[in-house]
């Protein structure tokens, strides 16, 4: 065939298959919502409180943030600690990515894209949780590019603006992509993705790069005001991240039949023990310098640890988490959790909830406490602030359990297409 | 009302395992009949819920959610936007107000400077700012916090915000603290969107109607100088100052962000801010930077001057200094 | 694939680095423009005249195109009360020289401890200085400075200034006793304080106060017990 007319049947098919995107997409929405008893009263469970904390949303909206517990003193609370730790389990599924893609690990190349998912469903909720948090959601327009007035590059949250919104726009991408393809029942094209999938690496470890830097860059604080705020982020995420893909897996397996090769939740668990280890050895080398050298900048943190003045807020959330991320990683090293067992699961739940109080409430929250004046003024979120934040979960949910039905529809019907054929 | 998402009751479903490559082979239509009243339904519940969120539209008319950012605001829309405000200031606070655009001076450098060994903590200086600034009267806020320190210390974790008693006590002594108007401010940096931004005068100013509320600007700085309108402040109509700057006393919007402009509607005019007024010790001393033979150069001349938190490297033009 | 490997690093650390860089590159540049304006000299340095209220005897100083800077004026020589009413009812007043003219000064009385007969119990607080160091015993109605001369009670910074140089210095400077009105000569009056009317000249410190004005933080309501 001369190459012109294979030119323009390729470019004829890229047409159609461009024509018809939406149109997958319409038939994902209604294979994504098609289940079983138990798949609809999720479903509405999730709505129901993705409702119930939109109502929250909007009253705070009218009535001003007053209903929410945050002070000037204590400017950020459940909301921004949220958004942290959503950024870290949006970045961990970069580590399904990295051995899938650089070390060309086959069995994880066919999961990957729960990886993705999850990583879609997670940027959701951070910018759900960022919007939630401002003063005048109205006024969102400013935020944009030309028509607002966006003060890039010094001011880092427009960093993380930027690197989160490419994310999510590059995760659709592959994750679209690939879906489609295999839908078409075509090979996917390495050209249009793995480039992608290669800035998805970088983008991964910037998103939460950035968001560290949104910290440690404060002179002002010196509880974040540290060096080591960034790496403790990228390792915390290498553990939450791929700890909530096992789950997700084993939640398929379940749910769906789903079955996923027993490797990758290994090669995980693998990265798992390294990143906790590293994360634990941060912590402890951060908490050396801020209470053997003692003074002011330790302050945050012997309120957060031990208590300060009187007020003891945070001292029970604190060893919480510091006893989930102990079991958790010990739980871990054990060899039954490389096998599909309780343990792994008991361990992932100990690490996510672990590093949900380390990088939420426990970071964000000292940070403001003592203020810059020294003033203890503690916080607890307000009934508003918990409806908020268990809606913006629940959409989340949401969002991620419509992502992997279509996955796993278009999964199981290439599946049958290979037995058929 | 969502639950009725629940009701078809298909016990197992084959059907989804089903060849599905023919585009739009959709299921029975029964389902796809339910699943669309569900949709609406939760279309519908969404809509509910969100339907506090109608005092926008109430509270934001078009020409406010419109209004550009001040620096792109020409002679004509400034005319058009402050007479909006005045409106809007009659009609929710029931004051008769002028809002005015105070130029800074050219060649005017502001500074300020508080001696620490006058000052005796008796918060007259609050009280003014809340009066002039047209401060929220329920929280009693203003733009100066009085740190009561111990005598020996600089550490400010030996001091106290909240003391009650007469001054000055005798191990004490009283350190005000408000916007430093850093030459190199941290909430500046931070801001987004460019909504604060320091002036030639070298006044940090913030427009209250650019402001998104991030509030990230106040994490940054620090000095505890920002203020931020968790809701509407009140004040009754007799308190209102009328004499209102748009940058700086004007009352500003639920949800924004404010901090201390050195009464900017005063000082660029030639007067001195409310807080030096104010204050009964003789305090405070505020002036031209630029001017060799203003008050605040004798001070840096002449007495032991210190700034607070230098090692941040924010370069305060607010100083302290004993006698 | 390898390869890619260590393409794949660089590149991360590279956009990382240059990230960095820019952004730090950019906030240096800004400050080097603030640190520019700072500097910046005044264009034209007759524009902003500041007057100082150098001469203590004259009240009010004019020069030409700025306002004058007003120094509140202590009112006149002292009037002593006495206890009794006229038929009005009005307090009767009487100036020092009315006893002082008629009893010559018991020059022994150096402290209030030692005053029995008229003015005793009275607070003295003011070092060590006796009530002829300000007081003319020439004219119980007027002062004297430390070499003999006589001054009007209205010229009583004059006085003052003669022992507390430093603060007179620092009162002529604008950093002394506060001020009213305008910083800008050139665009309005100033009026200013003089030293009785914050210092009672006998027991000269400041007074303490209560403070009447504080924030009601949020947080107060359920914590003010306990900081």
């Amino acid at each position: 065939m001369p190459a012109n007319a294979r030119k323009k049947r390729n470019v004829a098919a890229l047409k159609h298959a461009v024509r018809s995107y939406p149109g997958f997409l319409w038939w994902g929405l209604g294979q994504a919502t098609n289940g079983g008893l138990g798949f609809y009263v999720w479903m509405t469970v999730l709505t129901a409180i993705a409702l119930v904390g939109a109502n929250a949303w909007a009253h705070q909206v009218a009535q001003g943030m007053i209903v929410t517990n945050m002070t000037d003193h204590v400017s950020w609370g459940l909301y921004i600690a949220n958004f942290t730790f959503g950024v870290g389990l949006a970045a961990g599924g970069v580590m399904m990515v990295i051995p899938a893609y650089l070390y060309d690990d086959e069995e994880m190349h066919k999961v990957v894209i729960i990886g993705e998912a999850v990583a879609i469903a997670a940027i959701v909720m951070c910018t759900l949780s960022v919007l939630v948090d401002l003063g005048r959601p109205d006024r969102f327009w400013h935020l944009l590019p030309v028509i607002g007035r966006i003060n890039w590059p010094v001011s880092m949250l427009t960093w993380d603006v930027i690197v989160l919104n490419g994310y999510l726009v590059i995760n659709l991408h592959i994750v679209g992509y690939l879906l489609y393809m295999r839908y078409l029942g075509r090979k996917p094209n390495p050209k249009w993705y793995v480039p992608f999938v290669f800035l998805s690496i970088i983008w991964a470890i910037s998103i939460h790069t950035v968001t560290a830097f949104l910290y440690c860059g404060l002179g002002g604080r010196p509880f974040w005001n540290t060096a080591l705020l960034a790496p403790r982020f990228l390792a915390s995420a290498f553990v939450s991240g791929p700890a909530f893909i096992i789950l997700v897996m084993r939640i398929l397996r379940i749910t769906t039949g789903f079955a996923a090769p027993p490797k990758p939740a290994r090669t995980l668990i693998q990265i798992i023990r390294v990143a906790m280890t590293i994360n634990l050895v941060m912590l402890a080398s951060e908490l050396f310098t801020l209470f053997y050298t003692g003074g002011a900048h330790g302050e945050s943190a012997k309120y957060l640890f031990f208590g300060s003045h009187g007020h003891y807020g945070l001292v029970p959330w604190i060893w919480t988490a510091i006893a989930c991320n102990l079991i958790g990683t010990g739980l871990f090293f054990m060899p039954d959790a490389l096998e599909r067992s309780n343990t792994r699961i008991a361990a992932c739940i100990l690490c996510i909830v672990g590093i949900w109080i380390e990088k939420g409430m426990g970071l964000i929250i000292p940070g403001f406490i003592p203020s810059t004046l020294h003033e203890i003024v503690e916080y607890t979120p307000s009934l508003t602030e918990w409806k908020v934040t268990a809606g913006i979960w629940a959409f989340g949910f949401l969002l991620l359990t419509v992502l992997l039905k279509l996955i796993t529809t278009v999964f199981a019907a290439e599946a049958h297409k290979t037995e058929i054929a | 009302m969502t639950t009725d998402n629940a009701s078809p009751q298909e016990p197992h479903d084959g059907e989804h395992l089903k060849p599905l490559l023919p585009i739009l082979d959709q299921h029975s239509t029964r389902r796809t009949l339910l699943k669309t009243a569900g949709a609406a339904l939760g279309l519908a519940a969404f809509g509910e819920a969100l339907s506090p969120l109608m005092v926008i539209p109430e509270n934001v008319s078009v020409d406010e959610f419109l209004q550009q950012h001040y620096k792109e605001l020409t002679d004509e829309d400034k005319k058009k936007v402050f007479a909006r405000l005045e409106a809007e200031t009659k009609e929710r606070f029931g004051a008769n107000v002028t809002i005015t655009d105070a130029k800074p001076i050219p060649g005017v450098r502001f500074a300020y400077a508080i001696n620490v060994s006058k000052c005796n903590g008796n918060g007259k200086c609050m009280e003014a700012c809340n009066k002039e600034n047209n401060h929220h009267r329920g929280v009693d806020q203003s733009y100066i916090r009085v740190l009561e320190m111990t005598k020996g210390s600089m550490d400010m974790e030996h001091g106290s915000t909240t003391y009650d008693h007469t001054v000055p006590q005798d191990d004490k002594f009283y350190l005000p603290v408000q916007c430093q108007q850093c030459d190199n401010p941290p909430c500046v940096s931070a801001c987004p969107i460019e909504a604060t931004w320091k002036e030639d005068d070298g006044i940090v100013v913030v427009d209250y109607n650019w402001c998104i509320g991030c509030r990230y600007c106040e994490a940054a700085c620090p000095y505890h100088a920002r203020r931020f309108n968790w809701e509407l402040p009140e004040i009754p109509a007799e308190e209102v100052n009328p004499n209102q700057g748009y940058l700086s006393n004007r009352i500003r919007p639920q949800g924004a962000m404010e901090k201390c402009h050195f009464c900017l509607h005063r000082t660029r005019e030639g007067r001195a801010p409310a807080c030096q007024e104010a204050c009964p010790t003789g305090a405070r001393v505020f002036g031209d930077l630029n001017d060799p033979d203003s008050a605040i150069n004798y001070v840096l001349k002449n007495k032991r001057v210190f700034v607070l938190k230098e090692e941040l490297g924010t370069k305060p033009s607010f100083f302290y200094f004993f006698d | 694939m390898s390869g890619w490997r260590g393409v794949i690093t660089s590149v991360i650390l590279l956009a990382m680095l240059a990230g960095v860089t820019a952004t730090m590159q950019i906030r240096a540049s800004s400050d080097a423009e603030d640190g520019g304006s700072g500097a910046e000299a005044l264009p034209d340095g007759s524009s902003v005249i500041h007057e100082k209220p150098s001469a203590v005897s004259s009240n009010t100083l004019v020069q030409p195109e700025t306002f004058p800077v007003t120094v509140r004026k202590p009112s006149g020589p002292p009037r002593v009360a006495t206890n009794l009413k006229d038929i009005h009812g009005e307090a009767v007043t009487v100036a020092c020289s009315t006893c002082h003219s008629t009893r010559s000064p018991n020059l022994q009385n150096k402290t209030p401890h030692s005053l029995d007969e008229f003015h005793s119990g009275m607070k003295f607080t003011h070092g060590t200085v006796s009530c002829l160091s300000c007081h003319n015993a020439a004219d119980y109605d007027s002062l004297q400075l430390a070499d003999g001369h006589r001054v009007e009670f209205t010229d009583v910074m004059t006085l003052c200034g003669q022992c507390h140089g430093p603060q007179m210095k620092d009162y002529e400077h604008g950093v002394h006793g506060g001020l009213n009105g305008y910083w800008d000569l050139s665009r309005g009056p100033q009026q200013k304080n003089n030293c009785v009317d914050c210092h009672n000249p006998h027991t000269p410190q400041f007074p303490k106060m209560q403070p009447t004005f504080k924030p009601k933080d949020r947080f107060l309501e359920q914590s003010r017990s306990e900081h």
